[in-house]
Parts: structure tokens; C-alpha cells; sequence
């Protein structure tokens, strides 16, 4: 039963991430990208399997029945990368805001509020600014 | 004690890293000190290569390179963390650190006063750090980690003037590679659920015989073309090229030559570690028939899918770059065709029955690497070197330079001589070794597709050349002349070109010896978990 629950969840999560990337707001986009990258880490759990009890052993005693604890040492690892990349991601974001004056992805592309008035800008003409 | 060698160009890259953000406030103090560890992680590399690589290897005589497995922490393998330094792994770090020390102390001239102080340095060896890294893994998910440490390190340089198109190629480079940072983890904690190890010389070992460990090698399959979409996102084939262009742009000169010349070539370290050393054993049985794939072993699955991307690669790279104005976009463009060519050798070589084949195949990309790395760092440098003085990099405002500064010229010819594969060259190796393969491999597309690739290379930089070097100087070249010490620096990897193709025997010796290494699975299993060999 836990297994198909987590499965269904897994799949809406990715489904919600995968459509939040795709928005034009940029914020959202993060979102996305911090929803992905958090399902990534809830399938890593269960790639060490749902039964057994928590992988906690008391001095002297034996390891029987506990659940694999070395997928829950990768996932605090990827917790950790994925916090410090998310909020790099936030402040990039704010940065883009400054320097459009816009956070939708397509008037980034084109140019932004500020690089409308040099179509070069674009172009990485000069880079000393 | 030699086994120690293997963590020193990771210890040194972090020394210095920590070394240089502690003395960000004295500007002169730290930029020496990052070219003192600049210079420190160039003598770890060599060291650890000749403990790896006897010298008798390189004169062309038969003997063997040694497989250096440091086990970290003293915890054994397969529960602890292994480091592994054999000829492929010290073949990527002798490009690495030969790419890296010009390109830094270019940058000490270069990057503005408030851009060292603020954070170059650091980041920059940080950066190394995460290239050594995972140069040196021998652990799936740690690979995943240097990934993750060059990666963060490169999001700050690529947007590192924060201008608003600096911004912008960040924000799809970053989001780019989280989303591939994400499916890397989802592939790998696959493969921890159907192999059971993130061990790589285990998995080879499991791999190889599946029956025993109770692994079903079609779900590996599976899970291993997803980690492959994440490789190719980080050496920007098509179609993952979208963020090389705008990022190259966006990041200063120096940072755009390591981004080129030495991050790419670890995606290329990782395609050739873990398709052809880790899961290169590995055989799926006649159950899975899919349409358009022949063979059993995993590599012939993965040979047309590298095809596919080499092809498109090279004429997209080529394509694109003949179309560009500026020569920071043609450098870019021209990287993905490259790149394709690096990975067409591979692509040959994994369909290939014969193993002699398959060996030339892999020192071909590798030589092609090298070539590629040490040619495109220096005409990112030229380029940085052209913006230094004039202002621009755009073609249409340029031309002329050859009268005005002849040293950079030749510098960029040199390198532009070197892409298009004029002998003696380095290039010119590259090149012939890659057709050698595709005849010797019978692929009459591979041929074909090397000679388009080519003809588009010689289209592209002659025309760089013309627009850009050839002819009147227009005003804005005119106004500016670089600065000597830039201009030295360009000289000086443009003579290492030269001086690589003059001296190609002892290069070719050395990725030969890492081909080998990369095929030799029963060696690299060996000197990492040798408990289980008598088993």
C-alpha cells in the first residue's frame, strides 16, 4: 500500500515540478526546480526499500530488520547541495530582477526592460560593464 | 605512501582555495598565492602522473601503468569512499592542470581589481577542486558531489560581471544543470536500488556477473541512459546545448577558457569511465529487442545513441558557428562541434567488436580532448585578450588585428590552425586519428560526418580570420594595444599547441596507456576491492 501511495506522490510531485519549470515567471521556475530536485530526494528514500524499522542500533546490538541507512547519508547530501543551489537560485533570480527590471522569462530573453535600449546587449558585445 | 599521491591535486586545490579566500582583502598576497597553487596543483598532477604513468610508457616501451586506489577515511571498499588514479584519471588531470596554470595567471592580469578581491580566486580553485574530484571518484554518488562542488563554483564565475545578459545565461545555465543535477540523483539512486553498490569497481564487478549478485542488468540499462541525458548536458551535446552559447558569452575570457577547455572534458571523463570501464561488461541477453539496436552488450545500446548526438553536434556546432558575429559566439558554437567530434571516436568504438579498435577509439576522443582543451583555451584568450584592448569582440567592428598586434594573430591563428587540424598541430592528430577509427570501425557515416565537420571547422575559423585578423585595421583596433603580460600568456599556450603536435609521440604513448586503463576492468576492480578477487 505504501508503495503505491509514495509512487502516486512521486509522480504528482515530479508532474507539479516539471509544470512549474515550464511557467514564464522566474520565481516559479525556482520553485520548480526546488520541487524536482526535492522528489528526487524522496524517491532516493525509497530506493532503499520501505520495510524495516529505523536503521538505529543500540550498543551491542545487532542490525537485524533496520532499513538501509546509507540512502538516508545520500539524501542529507543532496538535501544539503540542494539547499545551498536553491537559495543561490533565489538570489540569481532577485539579481535578474535588477537588472531587467522583469522576471518573465520571455522578456528576459528579448532583452528586459533595461536591454531593450541596447539590442546589443545581448549579443555579449561588452562585457566590462 | 604512494597511494597518498592520488589526494594531493584535490588537498592542493583546497588549500589554496581556503588560502586565497582568507587573503581576499590583500590583493597582491592572494593573487600570488592562487598562482603558487596554481603552479603546487600542476607539480601534484605531474607527480601523481608519473607514479601512475612509469616514464618507460611514454618512450613506447611495454610495460604497465599502475591503478592507485586510496580509500578514504581507511574505510574498505565498497563502504567507504574510494579514490582512483589510473592512466585515464591522470591523463584528465595532466590536461586539467595544463590548461588550468595559463588560464590563471591570464586571469591575474585580466579579471578587474574589484573582481579578484571579491571572489576569483577562491572560486576558481574551487572549481578545480570539484574537477579533480571527479576526476578521481571511484564512488557513483561522490561523482555526483564534484559534480555539484565545479558546478556551484561555475554558476558564480559564469555570472560574474552580473550584467544583465550575464544574469540572464546564468539563470538558464543554472536552472539547466539543477534539473540535471536532480536526474543524475534519480539515476543513481536507481542504480543503488537494482545493483545494490554505488561503488563503481563493484558495479563493474556485479555487472559482469549478474546471476551471482541477483542483478537484472535491463533496468540498469534504463537507469544508466538517464545518467547518460545528465553527461550529455554537461559536455553540451545536442540536443543539451542550449546554455554553452549564452554562458560562454557571459563568462569572463578565463572562466569561459577553463568552462571549455577543462569542465567539459570532465563530462567526456565521465561518458568514458562509466560507459566503457564501469558498465562496458554489462549484457542485456536477445529479451530486449528494441528496433534499431544490434548486439547484447550495453555499449552496442549506447554506440547509435552517441552517433546521433556526435552527428548533431558537429553540424549544429558548425553551422552555428559560421552564422555568429561575435567571437565569443563562434568560440561557443565551435565547442559544440567539437565536442561532437570527441564523442564520435566513442560512438565508433562502442559498436566495435574489435577490441584494438575500441583502444584506438578511446585515445582518439582523449587526444581529441586535449587537442580541444589547449586550442579553445587559448583562443578564449586571445578573444579576452582582443576585448582587453579594443573594447569589443564583436567581428564586425574588428579587423586588422594581425598588423596591429602580430603576436596575438599568430596566437589565434595558431589555435584556429590547431581546431581545423593543419599538421603539426595538435589538432592534426586528433583529426586523423579519428578518421583512422571510423575507417578501421567501418562506419562510413562516422567518415562522412568528420569530413563535414571538418570542411565546417576550415569554413569557420578562415572566416573568424578574415573578418577579424585579416586586412585594414578599422578605428577601434587602432585604439588599443593588450597589455604584454596577456599577450605573453597567449604566446605561451599557443607555443604548447605547437609544441604537443611537435612532440606527439610521447602524448599519443600517454593516452594509449589511458585507453587501456579505461578498457582494463578486471584491473581497475582489482586495485580498488581486491578482498573479493579470490572469491
Amino acid at each position: 500500500m505504501t508503495e503505491f501511495v509514495l509512487a502516486a506522490v512521486l509522480g504528482v510531485l515530479f508532474a507539479v515540478g516539471t509544470f512549474l519549470l515550464l511557467r514564464r515567471d522566474v520565481v516559479r521556475v525556482v520553485w520548480g526546480v526546488a520541487i524536482v530536485s526535492q522528489s528526487a530526494n524522496v524517491y532516493l528514500v525509497t530506493m532503499g526499500g520501505l520495510e524495516g524499522a529505523a536503521p538505529i542500533v543500540a550498543h551491542g546490538g545487532g542490525g537485524g530488520g533496520a532499513t538501509d541507512p546509507l540512502v538516508q547519508a545520500l539524501v542529507l547530501t543532496a538535501i544539503v547541495i540542494g539547499f545551498g543551489t536553491t537559495a543561490f537560485a533565489l538570489v540569481l533570480t532577485y539579481r535578474v530582477y535588477e537588472e531587467h527590471g522583469t522576471i518573465d522569462v520571455v522578456d528576459i530573453a528579448a532583452g528586459g526592460v533595461n536591454g531593450a535600449e541596447d539590442p546589443d546587449a545581448s549579443q555579449g558585445g561588452d562585457r566590462d560593464d | 605512501m604512494t597511494e597518498q599521491l592520488v589526494v594531493a591535486p584535490m588537498l592542493v586545490a583546497l588549500v589554496t582555495a581556503v588560502g586565497t579566500l582568507l587573503a581576499r582583502d590583500r590583493l597582491r598576497l592572494s593573487g600570488w598565492l592562487s598562482l603558487a597553487g596554481g603552479v603546487a596543483y600542476l607539480v601534484a598532477v605531474a607527480a601523481l602522473f608519473r607514479a601512475v604513468v612509469p616514464v618507460a610508457v611514454l618512450d613506447g616501451a611495454d610495460a604497465s601503468t599502475a591503478v592507485l586506489a586510496y580509500q578514504l577515511s581507511g574505510w574498505p571498499a565498497p563502504y567507504g569512499i574510494t579514490l582512483v588514479a589510473d592512466a585515464l584519471s591522470a591523463f584528465m588531470l595532466a590536461i586539467a592542470a595544463v590548461v588550468s596554470l595559463p588560464v590563471l595567471a591570464f586571469a591575474v592580469r585580466y579579471v578587474d581589481e574589484y573582481g579578484q578581491r571579491l571572489s576569483f580566486h577562491p572560486l576558481y580553485h574551487f572549481l578545480m577542486l570539484g574537477v579533480s574530484g571527479a576526476f578521481l571518484t571511484g564512488d557513483l554518488f561522490n561523482l555526483f558531489v564534484w559534480f555539484e562542488v565545479l558546478l556551484m563554483a561555475s554558476y558564480v564565475l559564469v555570472v560574474f560581471y552580473g550584467g544583465p545578459q550575464h544574469t540572464s545565461a546564468a539563470l538558464k545555465y543554472v536552472v539547466l544543470n539543477l534539473v540535471g543535477g536532480a536526474f543524475m540523483l534519480v539515476a543513481v539512486g536507481g542504480l543503488y536500488a537494482t545493483m545494490g553498490t554505488l561503488n563503481m569497481a563493484d558495479m563493474a564487478r556485479r555487472l559482469a556477473d549478474p546471476g551471482r549478485y541477483g542483478v537484472d542488468p535491463v533496468p540498469v540499462l534504463g537507469l544508466t541512459a538517464v545518467l547518460f541525458a545528465v553527461f550529455a548536458l554537461k559536455v553540451g551535446l545536442v540536443p543539451f546545448q542550449f546554455w554553452v552559447p549564452s554562458a560562454y558569452r557571459a563568462a569572463p575570457a578565463p572562466v569561459a577558457a577553463v568552462l571549455a577547455g577543462v569542465v567539459k572534458k570532465v563530462g567526456v571523463y565521465a561518458i568514458v569511465r562509466v560507459y566503457f570501464t564501469v558498465f562496458g561488461g554489462g549484457r542485456v541477453g536477445t529479451e530486449l529487442a528494441l528496433p534499431g539496436f544490434a548486439g547484447e552488450s550495453f555499449l552496442s545500446y549506447f554506440g547509435p545513441i552517441m552517433l546521433v548526438l556526435a552527428a548533431a553536434s558537429i553540424l549544429l556546432g558548425g553551422l552555428g558557428a559560421v552564422g555568429q558575429d561575435d567571437l565569443d559566439g563562434l568560440l561557443a558554437y565551435s565547442s559544440i562541434g567539437q565536442i561532437g567530434f570527441v564523442v564520435l571516436p566513442l560512438a565508433v568504438g562502442a559498436t566495435a567488436v574489435d577490441p584494438t579498435v575500441r583502444r584506438l577509439a578511446v585515445a582518439a576522443a582523449l587526444v581529441y580532448a586535449l587537442n580541444h582543451a589547449v586550442a579553445k583555451a587559448l583562443l578564449f584568450l586571445v578573444s579576452g585578450a582582443l576585448l582587453d584592448a579594443v573594447g569589443t569582440v564583436d567581428l564586425r567592428e574588428l579587423g586588422g588585428v594581425a598588423r596591429v598586434d602580430p603576436t596575438l594573430a599568430a596566437g589565434f591563428f595558431l589555435g584556429a590552425l590547431a581546431l581545423v587540424g593543419i599538421p603539426p598541430l595538435s589538432g592534426f592528430f586528433g583529426k586523423l586519428l579519428v578518421f583512422d577509427v571510423a575507417v578501421r570501425g567501418g562506419s562510413d557515416i562516422a567518415l562522412g560526418l568528420g569530413l563535414g565537420g571538418a570542411i565546417l571547422t576550415i569554413v569557420y575559423a578562415s572566416l573568424a580570420w578574415n573578418r577579424g585578423f585579416w586586412g585594414e585595421p578599422t578605428e577601434a583596433v587602432r585604439r588599443g594595444t593588450p597589455g604584454p603580460a596577456l599577450v605573453a600568456i597567449v604566446a605561451l599556450l599557443a607555443v604548447a599547441v605547437l609544441a604537443i603536435g611537435v612532440g606527439f609521440d610521447p602524448v599519443f604513448e600517454a593516452a594509449g596507456a589511458a585507453a587501456d586503463a579505461a578498457l582494463a576492468r578486471g584491473e581497475y576492480v582489482d586495485a580498488v576491492d581486491p578482498a573479493e578477487v579470490s572469491g
